[in-house]
Formats: C-alpha cells, structure tokens, sequence
C-alpha cells in the first residue's frame, strides 16, 4: 500500500502555469480529497499521480518511488466512465487482466467477485449503451477494483451523475474502500462530497494552481451530514473558494 | 402474424413507392414519347426475356467481376493507409493533401491514360474502379482514426496495455466502424465509375458497354431495360448486402437503449 506524494510540483502547458508549487501528501491507507473549482488544476495534479502527465519541475512520488509511467498499481478512474462501447460489461471489466496475461478461467471468477462488490451481478453480457450513469460509473470501478490496484484515484467520478445517484454511490465508494488498505485521492467540486469521504482534505485555487488550505477532518466515521462540525468545516471551506456573501 | 408483416411493410414500402414512381415516369415518357420510349410493360417483358439469355448474364457478371477485384482492394488499401495515417500525423497531412488533389480529377479521366499504359480489356477498368474508391475509403478511415477517444486510449494505458495492445484492443476497435461507413461510400463510387469506364471504351462486354451498344442499335427498351438493371444491383449491394454486414459488424450500436436501467 502506499503513500502519494507531490513535492514542490510546478507545471507548465506552454506558457500556462497551471500548477504553482504544489506539496501534496496522501499517508497509506487514507482517504484524500481535493477541492477546487473549474481550473485549478487539480485533475493535472491527480493525472500526475496516475503516470500519464509529467511535472515541469518538483517530483511525483508513490512511496518514495518517483512515478514514470501509468500502471495498473495506481487505478484511475475517469469523469466519464472511459469504458469501450465496443465491449459488454464483462470484456471491460476484464481488459486490464487481459493485458496483464491473466488465464481465461481465473479471469472470468475474478470479474464475476468484482461484479458482486459493485452490484451489478449478471449484467456481464450487456453493452455500456444499454446501462444508466451510475450502472456505468461502476463498471468503470469494478474495471478498477479488479486489478487490485494499491491506490485508487478518482477524477470527479460522480460529477456527471444525477444528485441522488452521487450519495448511493459515494456510500458504495466507502464500503469497497473500508478495511481494503488502499489509498484513495479524490478529485471533486463538491465540498460535501469531499468531507464525506476523505480523512484529508486540500483545498486549491486556480490559476495557478496553489494549494490553499489542508483539513485533517475531525469528524467520526460514519460521518454525519448534518452535524454541527461538518457543517463548520463546509463554512470555512465555502469562505476560502470566496462561495459566501 | 399481421403485426409482423405491418411492420415488415413498415420498412419496405418506400423502397415499392420509388420503383412504382419511376415506373410511372418511364410511362408517361412512352405516353409522350412513344416510338422512342418503351412502355413499363416492353422494358419488363425485354427484363424476364434476358434473365433466360446467357449473353446478359455475362454482362452481368463481367462487370460484377471487375468490381469484385478493384472495390476490396481499394478497401484494403484505403484502411491500410488510412489507419497508418491516424499513427502518423505526419503521413496524415500528406495523405490529406493527396487525397484532396486526386479526388479533384474524375476517375474515368485516368481511362485513356490507362488504356496506353496497360492496354484493352479488363486491367484499366479495375483500376479506374480502385482509384475512384481508394481515396474516399482512405479519407474516411483516416477522419475515423484521428478520432478515436484519447481517453479510452489513457484508460487501457492505466490498465497497463503495452503498445501492440493497445493498437488491438483499443485503437483498431474504434476506427472499424469507419472502414465499414467508408466501404458504404466508396461502393458508390466504385460503381459508378465502374459503369462510366465500361461505356467509354476498350471493352466490349459489360453493363456500361451494354447500355451505350444498346443505344447505338437504337435498342430503346434495351436501354431502360439496362438502366433499371444497373440501378437495381447497385440498390441491392449497397442496402442490402453491405447494410446488413454493418449491423451486424456493428450490433453494439444498434441494441436496445435504456434495458438495463
């Protein structure tokens, strides 16, 4: 299991600073989220953890170990499910292990668990076109789950989702999370969102990307939404993106 | 039983509606025109009267043969370039160019050129035909490469795909359904230019050559008789034979929205 780390990241597109002195630590096994509005680069910042954008300067650390490439270690989970429409359920789910040489038997028993976890036993044969939003955001979990990655990052996964959907699916996020060991890195413009699910949480603000503000939640798990301390730290939270009058 | 067949009328009935039109201008033109123009009935009497001669059915089958041998090749040749271009950027701008050039000359333009070169008989038409459906097949395989999700090609990266995998499993996936939108398209152009070049010489057999002899004898019902020949193969290979292959090539599209909700 392991620890993610930004240490003093700046980043570039061009002559765009997007990411300014960034020092982000994730400690093994938590929960972190990041909030920000549209822009401030957080989704640069998780992408880096995931291999597939480089600093410009500053290092990108998975425990210790400065991160090169995208691996199937450290999961990524897009905003738009990402899955191939090509494929049913079952052969998305079971791209990775196929890449990784995994035999058909064990293949289809490890996508079969999986399914179970996400609630979309015996949906194997359909096509992500006949599923809804949510249906297919788990699929794209599940896909992830079954590599059994150390680390799970997850890019606004439930903005694209209606608002119901996002609490049964941020419910289902903590039970595949709890007991797991795995570290996950949240990315999300809902502050709710983030103090319902992360230990940690880092605010940033645009352009550059600076980070503003870091909470380590004193909040008891199973968190309460409506307790007078969760709505202390959405206040202030609020006041650092400049969303109160 | 009679919803089936409702709904199976459903689909079929503006195919009749266009046959019934046509036959109905045809007639008028004989009404207007009467030694010149052939009636329905002489144009289909002429029809069932060849489907038992021989010398049609080579007609036929000529021109089926040239188009058998330059329509795939210039599709195999058209997703072969197409796809190297979505690779090669570079390769892309060029072929883009290319394309635009040679798409600009018709393709029985090359027939002459062809005639000198490769002498009488079937060569230069096949070629004509590989030229007129090369570029369109390459054009649309190469817009259909250049479009494949960037993020699904991060996704499978994340999953750990090494490069020949992610080719397979990803990239070649998502452009097939350009190669079969493009070989719709460029079947048109196929035929036509096929049926242009058989009338413009160095061939005595096939329909193009059938249709400008017929003229030349003054064989009016010949003539409608071929044109009406002509269109309908083309009709049946293009909606029939060639839509029925990508609905099933490309079933994930068409299945039902929304069962699983």
């Amino acid at each position: 299991m392991k620890t993610l780390e930004l240490r003093h990241v700046n980043k570039m597109f061009g002559s765009l600073q997007v990411l300014n002195d960034i020092n982000i630590k994730v400690d093994k096994g938590s929960f972190a989220a990041i909030v920000g509005p549209s822009g401030c680069g957080k989704s640069t910042a998780l992408r880096m953890f995931a291999g597939l954008e480089a600093p410009t300067s500053g290092e990108v650390l998975a425990d210790g170990i400065p991160v090169k490439d995208p691996s199937p270690d450290r999961m990524l989970i897009f905003q738009e499910h990402a899955l191939l429409p090509w494929s049913t359920v079952e052969d998305n789910v079971g791209l990775g292990l196929e890449f990784a040489n995994v035999p058909k038997k064990e293949r289809q028993e490890r996508i079969n668990t999986v399914l179970e976890k996400v609630n979309l036993s015996g949906f194997n044969h359909y096509y992500p076109s006949q599923l809804s939003g949510g249906m297919r955001q788990r699929v794209a979990i599940a896909r992830a789950l079954v590599m059994d990655p150390d680390v799970l990052l997850l890019d606004e996964p439930y903005g694209a989702l209606d608002a119901m959907t996002r609490l049964t699916m941020q419910n289902e996020l903590l039970r595949l999370w709890s007991g797991s060991g795995k570290t996950m890195l949240l990315i999300t413009h809902d502050i709710d969102e983030a103090l319902y699910l992360a230990d940690t949480v880092y605010v940033m603000s645009p352009r550059p990307g600076q980070v503003t503000a870091e909470f380590h939640l004193d909040l008891p798990r199973p968190r309460n939404r409506n307790s007078e301390r969760f709505a202390e730290y959405r206040q202030e939270i609020m006041q650092l993106l400049g969303l109160t009058e | 039983m009679k919803s089936t067949l409702l709904k199976a009328w459903g689909r079929v009935w503006p195919y009749f509606a266009v046959a019934a039109f046509l036959l109905i201008l045809l007639q008028i033109g004989h009404w207007l025109k009467p030694i010149v123009i052939p009636s329905v009935g002489a144009s289909i009497s002429r029809l069932v009267d060849d489907l038992n001669n021989s010398a049609f059915w080579r007609q036929v089958g000529l021109s089926m043969y040239r188009l058998g041998i330059g329509y795939p090749i210039a599709c195999v040749l058209g997703g072969f370039f197409g796809v190297l271009a979505g690779l090669y950027p570079a390769f892309a701008k060029f072929l883009r160019r290319f394309i635009a050039f040679m798409q600009s000359i018709p393709p029985i333009v090359w027939l002459p050129f062809l005639l000198v070169v490769l002498g009488f008989g079937n060569t230069p038409i096949i070629v004509v035909v590989t030229i007129a459906s090369f570029f369109p097949m390459a054009l649309t395989v190469l817009n259909g490469a250049e479009g494949v999700n960037k993020t699904h090609l991060e996704a499978a990266r994340v999953l750990g795909a090494n490069k020949p995998q992610l080719l397979r499993k990803v990239y070649l996936p998502e452009t097939f359904p350009a190669f079969i939108t493009g070989a719709q398209v460029s079947f048109g152009n196929a035929w036509r230019s096929l049926v242009a070049a058989e009338m413009m010489g160095g061939v005595a057999v096939g329909l193009g050559f059938a249709v400008k002899f017929a003229g030349e004898i003054a064989d009016m019902s010949g003539v409608v008789m071929y044109i009406l020949v002509i269109g309908i193969i083309a009709s049946v290979l293009d909606q029939v034979v060639l839509e029925q292959l990508k609905r099933r090539l490309l079933h994930w599209r068409y299945v039902n929205q929304g069962e699983g909700k």
